[in-house]
């Protein structure tokens, strides 16, 4: 369906690469090759930023170490804010690799010129532009939330499903597939879709039309990592607390 | 019109040498890869973020700076207030090791005081005692003299009423005239 979008009415204009893949072949498996090329530059970007910022830490912060230690502070209350004070710290890397990640990932395809690379097939861009990235975040999110409830409720887990009426029992159930759906989902439409309408308005008009498009584009990467990060706390907290009634579903975008 | 042909025909000919191309390679078309849109955008938002960035940092910076000045500032009263009380500690041990030896010494010395008046005690009663026991023996030997001599006088004087009869009155008043002028 998406790569009919890719000969839209400007056929002879220029495509846009959406459905075109750069495919490597391991084994059975078919891999978006260019999904790993951009992961790999954003995991690596991460990794530089923090080894820079703890290579040489001081007592009094400056330069990367204090910027580093900015976004961990920031991580933290947000995680705070949704777990709550009392069990959030060991899901600060959990959140803050969500966050951290996903908003990488979208600014570096908002902002570094991938196109100047040419692939065989298909083209670079965020890695979050691909379901099969935001897919496995959220079901790692799931398995996260999984697994805190389990250890901290063991089997009395289970009665969060028939809480406060067992009538509620398949929404409920359902509720645990449609949160990685909705959170896998609105990340890539998100970001896909800003990606697309760039794309779109650069083939148009290649100078200065875009850029309006292109700072919000900004804008709503940043909030999805915000949202997806935020809603993946949510969870967690929700699983540990149980009570399912007060849900933090803000749907964003 | 012209220029939006010119545009078609630049994307055409850009796409065709990508599609052509079908490797790796570098695509340096300055529309296409959106080039001048991006460093526009990458300016704005190194011209305005940098400063928000910048003097956020700068602020977290000043904030931990004074912090920690503050706990050093805390640390430091602390460590003050901790020799302070060091030293009270070791004048209080000084004060309480000189009480004691004071202690000791007087204790040492009404030691002293109370075994010389014990023992001068002791000797007073001992001679009292001795004294006691020197006049009781005086009396008790008085007494007895005066006992002794009481029988002695009585036992006399019943031998006496007994033995000195008229006849031996008699004689013994002549033998007492005779010894007067027995040489006569």
């Amino acid at each position: 369906m998406l790569s009919d979008l890719n000969y839209l009415t400007f056929t002879h204009l220029a495509s846009l690469e959406v459905g075109h893949h750069f495919y490597w072949q391991v084994g059975n498996l078919k891999l978006h090759g260019q999904v790993f090329l951009t992961s790999w530059f954003v995991i690596a970007l991460l990794l530089v930023a923090s080894f820079l910022a703890t290579k040489n830490i001081q007592r009094i912060p400056s330069g990367m170490q204090n910027f580093m230690e900015y976004v961990l502070e920031f991580i933290q209350s947000l995680a705070k804010n949704q777990i709550g004070e009392k069990e959030y710290r060991p899901w600060v890397p959990f959140v803050g690799t969500l966050f951290l990640f996903i908003f990488v990932s979208n600014w570096s395809g908002a902002l570094i010129p991938w196109k100047l690379i040419q692939l065989p097939e298909g083209e670079l861009a965020a890695p979050t532009n691909d379901i099969n990235t935001t897919v496995s975040l959220a079901l790692l999110t799931s398995l996260a939330y999984f697994y805190a409830g389990f250890s901290k409720r063991g089997l009395g887990y289970f009665r969060k499903y028939i809480e406060p009426t067992p009538v509620l029992l398949p929404i409920a159930i359902l509720e645990d597939f449609t949160k990685p759906l909705s959170l896998s989902f609105r990340l890539f439409g998100n970001i896909l879709a800003d990606e697309l309408v760039v794309g779109v308005l650069v083939l148009l008009v290649p100078l200065f039309v875009p850029l309006p498009i292109m700072a919000l584009g900004l804008f709503t990467s940043a909030i999805q990592a915000l949202v997806f990060a935020t809603l993946a706390a949510a969870y967690i907290h929700e699983a540990m607390e149980g009570h399912g009634g007060e849900e933090h579903h803000e749907e964003h975008g | 019109m012209g220029m939006m042909e010119t545009f078609f025909l630049l994307a055409t000919e850009a796409h065709s040498e990508a599609a052509e191309s079908g490797g790796f390679g570098l695509n340096f078309d300055l529309l296409e890869t959106n080039l001048i849109n991006l460093a526009i955008l990458i300016g704005v938002i190194f011209y305005l973020g940098r400063k928000i960035v910048t003097n956020i940092l700068i602020e977290r910076r000043k904030r931990i700076l004074e912090e920690i000045g503050e706990a050093e500032g805390r640390q430091r009263q602390a460590a003050e207030a901790l020799a302070d009380q060091q030293q009270k500690l070791a004048q209080a041990q000084a004060e309480a090791e000189r009480i004691r030896k004071e202690a000791e010494a007087t204790a040492l010395a009404a030691k002293e005081s109370i075994l010389a008046q014990g023992a001068k005690e002791v000797e007073n009663l001992r001679k009292k005692a001795s004294e006691d026991l020197n006049t009781e023996t005086e009396r008790v030997l008085a007494e007895l003299r005066q006992r002794v001599t009481e029988l002695a006088i009585q036992r006399v004087e019943s031998q006496l009423t007994s033995v000195l009869d008229e006849s031996a009155q008699q004689e013994l008043v002549n033998n007492s005239i005779a010894l007067l002028g027995g040489n006569q």
